[in-house]
């Protein structure tokens, strides 16, 4: 009988829900954002439903900033830096009323959410994970007065365009930090998933170490998941118990990897956010976070300007979009020296990271003598450079 | 793990008296608000406000109405797949891993044949997507039909292996060249086509169709009638003329080829192309409304709308009231826990 | 293989296959008094969260361990009045606590996230503390590693040895004929699911607070699934339950091995062979009529009132 009655409820919620929806006419929608759905199809009751988490500020809006990520927004790595930025663009141009989305990882997921995002009347939206760019770039084109601003991405269009970090340089100085800390010559990666980037990171990391200690090797294993902190621990253990003394990662959230290298007594590089020195407090060398906290602002600000134009946004270290992370108290004044010197001398031109010739593991070249390699095969870059271990593909 | 499957009635629905049946419900969808509503308030939140977004959101306009057909529309054909091995008494609880593999085989038929013209690709992806759940389905019904291992284990631990079969093609060959967690985009001829200028593709015809067809099938023909009693014993199939093995193997086939459906149309419609992990639980949740509709079409259809507005309200539950999206899954867990203990406030009966 | 690889792949699998032998502990106690709990991902994903929010809150990791413990009963609590006293089909109310935990969890855990607690103390094992350091961290324990395999003891002896267990077992068998031979069928369900619920309470604590130190959304991904098919995999017994989440675990340390060894095995294949093998071992029981699943397993008692 439980089943008819189940039945029975879903009839009754069916016309309760019918009733709610055609019922009470879109009363007066809350007043201080006149702005027109963009959708024509869209009703007026869905448009201006204004947060009440926002505190009401006294500053009329001036621009309403969608922004989604991937995973959650306080997991003290990626998620949190890119949120991090948000909150520095929202402070410094106090009429940007930002509404934020997290645990966004799939593409059709995204597509709800800055769906939702433009129907509240956002007219930029940050996507932050590489999932958002497809619906990002498929959104731009119904919706030609939103700007859309992917975070890593790598297309481009009349209101659609990319920032990021110009993170494989940064990793160079880390492989000289790890390089030059390692006792076993034996450092470990912790990826997610084996795509081009990760790759770059893992080679450029290994060049940088070979760069001051030509014995180091990475050894490199996949979670295959942007934030399984059950794998992150088993795959770290696994590293450390194959004899590796420095621990990485390039996973979404730092914590369960340096919590688990920190608990084992080896050394730690975090990445992602600056965040992730607290969880390794002795083991601790040093790390990158992303701060894009101005490149969001001037972005924002040229959208609000209306001078806002698709540009392939790339920023150095030097430029501020990321931070070097203060060194951890077992690192020897000499290697901090070395590592700030190599930063340096990344920024100025004399080290290129990939120049050729640059051979994979099994010593087929991949880079030719004078070449180098261009955001695009890094970006789907699929070898090691030798003195790696692990399968990039 | 047996289990005591619950008889179908195919008796109509509304013989009981209308205010009475009206009453109680109401009593129940507001307790599981109210429980919502106290979870709300604890962490600080309006209830008032969740529950008009949640409405609002998609019932309010035609878009969000879109999304919630969007949403029901693999609940429907999971729920499905469950629902017609049911009335054997076999209990299909792998139509999560069968939706994995009839999304694997019809991607395969995807990227293999991506120059076919769009009438010869989608049917054949259908066709794929059939056989890969199907197969999937396979194992369970045999090993059962031999008496060796029951259906139930088999369907749950094959529910483990089939997400990572996906992994494997599609990391080892099949992704793109930037994300290796997914595959490129199918091109337009493998993807199914939407209606209304919505996210509402072909799949969602089509469940309807399969529903009345499997609604019909059920009322109307001799076999469909006398379904359960020939699961039930073998004399009762002898004396229709049924070999009992193949019988329930091909019932179970049948199942998994729904589910391995409902995986077709995820990738060639909603997501349009494939993911690793792209269902966390759709057919589990395809098992619990097929259950809870005591495998009836309509029921299933009316619980997979109300589901399908919990989901999809969550959405805007959390750029509004800023919860997780998660969250959402409370408001659907107090819904199934009140339809599940059965209140008796105005029924003596306990227990059919 | 060398030694040292051997025993890194044995300390992993301890490290990780703790969690899931208490909670496979805890599923074969419910199933031996004849309930499955297909919520026990839900019921893992509260205890984690709780457990890890209290441990972060107080400072105390003992006091999240509590939290944790006495979450998972409470949870099971819920499972069990709807499977014992309203008795709701057993399969579909598992599905719902899941969904429930999934839900709660994110709610508990959300300002907890990439949040740093106070790990558990670890401790050389003793007569190692001489090794090199190679070898003897790849052994340096918590209690709750130490006190598993106790515990996995414990509960066989509770089972074999005891009154309870005997009338625990006699209900998993045929609630009816032990409630004819003087036993109350629901209050002995109602104590197996609320000890099965402790104990996966001490695993969901193990996980969160001990191993990965770490709280997200989802993060026993699958974990309670793969104590289900454990749980058949040694055959309803505590004792093989060692072997079981042992030989599970240490698949996955391989695994990870075999990657950072730059081998060419696809790590997805390698993730399906347990799961293969439980079917496998199920298909040789069942050919020898070897199975000892409880034979009411899964039914609904209704009771004699």
């Amino acid at each position: 009988m439980k089943n008819k009655r189940f039945v029975m409820v879903s009839i009754v919620v069916f016309a309760l829900v019918l009733l709610a929806a055609c019922g009470p006419a879109p009363t007066a929608a809350p007043a201080s954002t006149a702005i027109p759905p963009v959708i024509a199809t869209v009703a007026p009751t869905v448009a201006p439903t204004v947060a009440p988490t926002v505190a009401p500020t006294k500053i009329p809006t001036c621009l309403i900033v969608g922004a989604l990520y991937g995973g959650p927004m306080n997991d003290a790595g990626y998620n949190q830096a890119m949120h991090e930025s948000m909150v520095a663009m929202a402070k410094n141009i106090p009429c940007v009323k930002l509404i934020e989305a997290e645990n966004v990882p799939d593409e059709a997921g995204a597509k709800t959410t800055m769906v939702n995002m433009i129907q509240q009347g956002a007219k930029l939206i940050f996507a932050t994970a590489s999932n958002h760019q497809n619906p990002a770039v498929e959104l731009a084109g119904t919706n030609p007065d939103v700007t859309f601003e992917i975070a890593g991405g790598w297309l481009m269009g009349a209101n659609y365009a990319n920032y990021y970090a110009d993170v494989p340089d940064s990793w160079f100085a880390m492989g000289v930090a790890a390089g030059s800390m390692t006792k076993s010559n034996k450092l470990g990666f912790v990826g997610a998933f084996p795509m081009g980037w990760t790759s770059t990171f893992i080679n450029s990391f290994e060049l940088g170490a070979k760069s001051v200690n030509p014995k180091a090797q990475t050894f490199v294993t996949y979670t295959f998941a942007w934030g399984d902190h059950a794998k992150e621990a088993d795959a770290t253990n696994s590293l450390i118990n194959q004899g590796v003394d420095v621990i990485t990662m390039h996973v979404d959230s730092p914590s369960a990897v340096l919590s688990t290298a920190e608990s084992r007594g080896v050394y730690s590089i975090g990445f992602q956010d600056l965040a992730a020195q607290q969880f390794a407090p002795k083991g601790w060398i040093t790390g990158t976070g992303f701060t894009l906290g101005g490149t969001v602002t001037f972005l924002t600000q040229s959208v609000i300007d209306k001078t806002w134009k698709p540009i392939f946004l790339r920023c150095k270290m030097s430029d501020g979009c990321m931070a070097l992370a203060p060194f951890g108290p077992a690192v020897p004044q000499a290697v901090q020296d070395k590592v700030k010197q190599t930063l340096a001398d990344l920024d100025s031109g004399k080290i290129v990271v990939f120049q050729g010739p640059l051979t994979d593991q099994n010593g087929k070249v991949k880079v030719a003598a004078g070449a180098t390699l261009s955001e695009n095969d890094m970006g789907s870059l699929d070898w090691f450079v030798p003195g790696v271990v692990g399968q990039a593909k | 793990m047996a289990q005591t499957a619950d008889p179908p009635k195919n008796s109509g629905f509304f013989y009981q008296k209308y205010l009475q049946v009206i009453l109680r419900n109401l009593v129940m969808i507001l307790i599981a608000f109210l429980l919502f509503g106290i979870i709300l308030l604890l962490s600080g939140k309006n209830p008032v406000l969740s529950f008009r977004d949640i409405f609002r959101s998609t019932l309010g306009s035609a878009y969000g109405f879109s999304e919630v057909i969007v949403a029901m529309t693999p609940m429907l054909i999971t729920a499905l797949a469950v629902a017609f091995p049911a009335r054997v008494g076999l209990i299909n609880v792998g139509a999560e891993g069968q939706l994995y593999m009839g999304a694997l085989f019809a991607t395969w038929g995807a990227l293999t044949f991506s120059g076919l013209p769009a009438w010869v690709l989608l049917p054949g992806m259908a066709l794929l997507g059939m056989l890969g759940g199907g197969l999937w389905a396979f194992i369970p019904g045999y090993l059962k039909s031999i008496g060796l291992v029951n259906e139930t284990i088999t369907s749950l631990l094959l529910n483990s292996v089939a997400p990572s079969i996906v992994s494997f093609f599609i990391f080892g060959y099949w992704h793109a060249p930037r994300d290796t967690s997914t595959t490129s985009n199918f091109v337009k001829s493998a993807r199914l086509p939407t209606l209304f200028g919505t996210r509402i593709d072909l799949s969602f015809v089509l469940a309807v169709v399969l529903l009345v067809l499997f609604w019909l099938f059920m009322k109307y023909t001799r076999w469909g009638l006398e379904m359960r009693a020939i699961g039930g014993n073998s004399q009762s199939a002898r004396r229709n003329g049924i070999p009992l093995k193949i019988y329930l193997v091909s019932i179970m086939c049948i199942g998994g080829a729904i589910a391995g459906l409902a995986g077709m149309a995820q990738v060639s419609g909603y997501y349009g192309l494939l993911l690793a992990n792209f269902s966390i639980g759709l057919g589990f949740m395809g098992f619990l409304i097929s259950w809870i509709a005591g495998g009836e079409p309509l029921g299933i259809f009316l619980i997979s709308f109300v589901v399908a507005v919990i989901f999809t309200g969550g959405n805007l539950l959390q750029l509004t009231q800023g919860l997780p999206y998660s969250v959402i899954n409370i408001l659907l867990a107090f819904t199934l826990f009140i339809v599940l203990a059965r209140p008796t406030f105005f029924s003596k009966r306990r227990r059919s | 293989m060398s030694l040292l690889a051997v025993l890194g792949v044995i300390s992993s699998a301890i490290y990780s296959g703790t969690s899931l032998l208490y909670t496979t502990l805890g599923e074969v106690i419910d199933e031996r008094a004849g309930i499955v709990n297909l919520g026990l991902e839900g019921v893992l994903l509260v205890s984690a969260s709780l457990g890890f929010a209290v441990t972060k809150t107080t400072g105390s990791p003992y006091l999240g361990i509590l939290a944790a413990v006495l979450a998972g009963g409470l949870m099971n609590m819920v499972f069990g009045y709807l499977v014992i006293t309203r008795q709701a089909n057993q399969l579909a109310s598992g599905l719902a606590v899941m969904f429930f935990g999934y839900g709660l969890s994110a709610l508990i855990g959300k300002s907890f996230v990439g949040a740093k607690i106070n790990p558990l103390p670890r401790y050389v094992l003793p007569g190692l503390s001489r090794l090199p350091l190679v070898f003897s961290s790849l052994f340096k324990f918590d209690f709750l590693i130490f006190l598993v395999v106790p515990m996995a003891v414990l509960i066989w002896w509770l089972l074999y040895r005891t009154r309870w267990g005997l009338g625990l077992r006699a209900v998993g068998e045929n609630a009816d004929t032990a409630f004819a031979s003087g036993r109350n069928p629901k209050r002995i369900r109602y104590q197996a699911l609320l000890v099965g619920g402790l104990l996966a309470g001490l695993g969901a604590a193990h996980l969160t607070i001990a191993y990965t130190m770490a709280w997200s959304e989802y993060m026993t991904a699958g974990r309670g699934f793969i104590a289900v098919a454990l749980v058949i995999f040694s055959n309803w017994d505590p004792l093989r339950a060692i072997a079981g989440a042992l030989i599970f675990s240490a698949a996955v340390a391989f695994q990870l091995l075999l990657q950072s060894s730059g081998a060419q095995v696809s790590p997805f294949l390698l993730n399906t062979i347990p799961y293969l093998l439980t079917i496998l071992v199920l298909i040789v029981w069942g050919g020898n009529r070897k199975q000892s699943a409880p034979a009411s397993l899964g039914r609904i008692y209704l009771g004699s009132e």
